[in-house]
C-alpha cells in the first residue's frame, strides 16, 4: 500500500511538471495579455491581479491591418487544407484500392520529394512566382502548404481508406455506378474521419507557418504569424501587451481547434506514422 | 485520381529542386542571367568560415533537439499509459504545443528569459547564473532548442505513444510473474518492441531538425556577429540578402544531400516493410 502511495505521488508530480512545461508558456501569453502595462513589467507586480482590456484596444489602434491578417490567414490555411484534402483522399483511394510497380513508385517519389527543405524551394520559386505575378498573392502560399502535406496525408488517408470494405465498391460497381460515383457516394462519405483528421493537420500547420510567409508576402497576403512577429520587432521593449493580445489572437483559434479535435489528430498521426 | 497530388508535388517541389541543383553551378543573383561557372559556389561556402559555423550550429541544435525530445517523449508516453483518469485532458495537455506557431512560441520563451523582467531569468539569478541569450551564442542556440523541443514534443509522443499501445499487455505481465522488477520489464521488454518507433522518430526529427529556420531567425536572425546562424538561415541572408543566389543553391542542395542521407535508412525501411507489396 506504501509504495502504491508513493507511485500515486510520483506520478502527480510527474503530471504537475508536465502541465508547467506544456501550458506555461501559453498561460504566460494569454494572461499577460489581460494584464496592465505596468504590472507585466515589473517583477515586484507579478501577482498582481488587474484585469483590463487596453492591449487590446491599443492593438487595433495601432495595427488596423491585424483583423485583415488574421483573413488572409483564414484564406490560406481553408484554400490548402481543401486543396491538399481533395488532391490526397482521390490519391489514397488509388493507392488503397490498386496495386502495381507504377503505384509504387509514385508513393516512393511522394516520400522522396517531401525530403527537400522548404527553404531550398524559395529560391526558384521566388524568381518564378515573380514572373508569373503570384508574389504576395494568397494562391501562392496555398499551393506551397498543401505541397508539403500531400505525401503524408495521401498515406493517411489510404490507411482510412483501407478500413472500408473494398467489397461495398464492387456492390456499387455491379449495380452500375461509376468510379466517379463509387467514389462519391460510396467512398467519400466513410471516409470523412481521416479527412477532417488529416484537414486538422494542413489547417494547423498553415495557420502558422511562417518561412513562406515572411519570404513570400508583403502587402497583401501577409498572415497572422508574419504580423505578430513584425509586432514584434516594432514594439518589443516598449509594449509588451500589445504583443501579447496579438500574440493571444493569432493563438486562439487553433488551440481550441486542437483541444477539440485531438481524438482526429491521434488517429491521423498513428494511421500516418505506424503504417509509413 | 493520382494526378493531382503528384502534380504539386513535380510543380512545387521536384522541378524546383532540380532547378536549384542547376542554380548551384551558375552564378547568378535576383534579376541576372545565369552564368555557369562549375563547383566555384560549392568551393566558395566550404572556404567560408560562417557555413562552417553554420553546420557546427545546426548539428549542435538538431542532436539536442532530437535526444532530449525522445527521451521526454518516452517518458510521457508511458505516464500517460500509466494514468487511468482523466486522459482526454491529459491528452489536451500534452498536445496544446503543437497549436502554437514559432513565432508565439519564440515569444513566449524570450519574455520568460528576458534579462530584466524575465521570470526564468529571475529563477536563474536566485540560483547564481545570470543567463544572457543576447550575447552568449551558446545560451541562444540552447535557448533555441529548447523552443524547438518544446514545439515538437507531442509530434514525438504521439508516435513512441502509438508504438506503445500497440505492444500486448500480457508481454508485460509475463515478465513480471516471472519475477521482473519495473526497470528490468522496461529495459527488457518495453524498451527493445520500441526500438523501431524511436528510431523512426529519431530520423523524422533530424531530417525535420536540420532544416530549422523560423526559431534561429525570429529569435537571434543568426547574431550577434553570424554566431548562431544555422544552416537555413546561411542560405536565407546569401539568397535575400546578399544576393548570391549561387552560393545559396548549393547551401540548399547541400541540404537536400543531407536529408536524403539522414533519411535513405527510412525511405529502405519503408520500402520493404510496406510498399513494396502493399501498394
Amino acid at each position: 500500500m506504501k509504495s502504491d502511495l508513493r507511485a500515486t505521488l510520483l506520478r502527480g508530480l510527474a503530471i504537475g511538471m508536465l502541465g508547467i512545461w506544456s501550458l506555461g508558456p501559453i498561460l504566460l501569453i494569454v494572461l499577460s495579455s489581460f494584464r496592465p502595462e505596468r504590472d507585466i513589467f515589473s517583477p515586484a507586480r507579478r501577482f498582481n491581479l488587474d484585469v483590463t482590456f487596453d492591449n487590446y484596444t491599443q492593438l487595433f489602434a495601432a495595427f488596423p491591418q491585424f483583423l485583415p491578417n488574421m483573413g488572409n490567414s483564414l484564406i490560406v490555411a481553408l484554400g490548402a487544407t481543401a486543396l491538399a484534402v481533395t488532391t490526397s483522399t482521390l490519391a489514397g483511394y488509388v493507392y488503397s484500392r490498386q496495386r502495381g510497380r507504377l503505384l509504387a513508385a509514385s508513393a516512393f517519389f511522394a516520400i522522396l520529394v517531401r525530403l527537400v527543405p522548404p527553404i531550398v524551394v524559395s529560391l526558384p520559386l521566388f524568381p518564378i512566382a515573380d514572373a508569373l505575378k503570384l508574389s504576395d498573392t494568397h494562391i501562392l502560399l496555398i499551393v506551397l502548404y498543401s505541397a508539403f502535406w500531400v505525401s503524408m496525408l495521401s498515406v493517411m488517408m489510404k490507411v482510412f481508406i483501407d478500413q472500408i470494405p473494398p467489397t461495398l465498391d464492387e456492390a456499387a460497381r455491379v449495380d452500375g455506378a461509376s468510379t466517379t460515383q463509387t467514389f462519391l457516394r460510396i467512398v467519400l462519405p466513410l471516409a470523412t474521419a481521416g479527412m477532417i483528421a488529416g484537414g486538422i493537420f494542413v489547417f494547423v500547420y498553415a495557420w502558422n507557418e511562417y518561412l513562406f510567409a515572411f519570404i513570400f508576402s508583403s502587402t497583401r497576403a501577409v498572415t497572422a504569424p508574419l504580423i505578430v512577429s513584425n509586432i514584434m520587432d516594432s514594439v518589443a521593449g516598449t509594449q509588451w501587451g500589445v504583443l501579447f493580445a496579438a500574440a493571444t489572437l493569432q493563438l486562439a483559434p487553433v488551440l481550441a481547434l486542437v483541444i477539440f479535435f485531438q481524438k482526429f489528430l491521434v488517429a491521423g498521426l498513428m494511421a500516418g506514422s505506424v503504417k509509413g | 485520381m493520382l494526378l493531382p497530388m503528384q502534380l504539386q508535388l513535380i510543380l512545387v517541389l521536384a522541378l524546383p529542386s532540380l532547378y536549384v541543383l542547376w542554380l548551384s553551378f551558375t552564378e547568378s543573383s535576383y534579376g541576372a542571367t545565369p552564368e555557369f561557372v562549375g563547383w566555384a559556389n560549392y568551393a566558395a561556402i566550404l572556404s567560408d568560415p560562417s557555413f562552417w559555423r553554420s553546420l557546427v550550429n545546426t548539428l549542435i541544435v538538431v542532436n539536442i533537439v532530437v535526444y532530449v525530445e525522445i527521451i521526454l517523449s518516452i517518458g510521457v508516453a508511458l505516464l500517460f499509459q500509466s494514468v487511468k483518469r482523466g486522459r482526454a485532458l491529459l491528452m489536451a495537455m500534452i498536445l496544446a504545443p503543437y497549436a502554437v506557431s514559432e513565432v508565439v512560441a519564440v515569444l513566449a520563451w524570450r519574455f520568460m528569459l528576458e534579462p530584466d523582467i524575465g521570470i526564468l531569468t529571475g529563477l536563474f539569478s536566485a540560483l547564481g547564473y545570470v543567463p544572457n541569450w543576447a550575447t552568449n551564442p551558446i545560451e541562444a542556440l540552447v535557448l533555441v532548442s529548447m523552443i524547438g523541443v518544446w514545439l515538437h514534443l507531442p509530434f514525438s509522443f504521439l508516435l513512441i505513444y502509438a508504438a506503445l499501445i500497440a505492444i500486448p499487455a500480457d508481454l508485460g505481465e509475463a515478465a513480471r510473474v516471472d519475477g521482473a522488477r519495473p526497470w528490468q520489464r522496461f529495459r527488457l521488454v518495453t524498451l527493445p518492441l520500441l526500438m523501431p518507433a524511436i528510431l523512426i522518430a529519431i530520423i523524422f526529427r533530424y531530417i525535420f531538425g536540420f532544416r530549422i529556420f523560423s526559431e534561429v531567425w525570429l529569435l537571434t536572425q543568426g547574431g550577434p556577429a553570424r554566431t548562431t546562424e544555422v544552416m537555413a538561415v546561411y542560405l536565407y541572408k546569401n539568397a535575400f540578402r546578399y544576393n548570391e543566389f549561387g552560393m545559396a543553391a548549393a547551401t540548399g542542395w547541400l541540404m537536400v544531400l543531407g536529408a536524403l542521407l539522414l533519411a535513405s535508412f527510412y525511405v529502405y525501411h519503408v520500402y520493404r516493410s510496406g510498399f513494396r507489396n502493399e501498394v
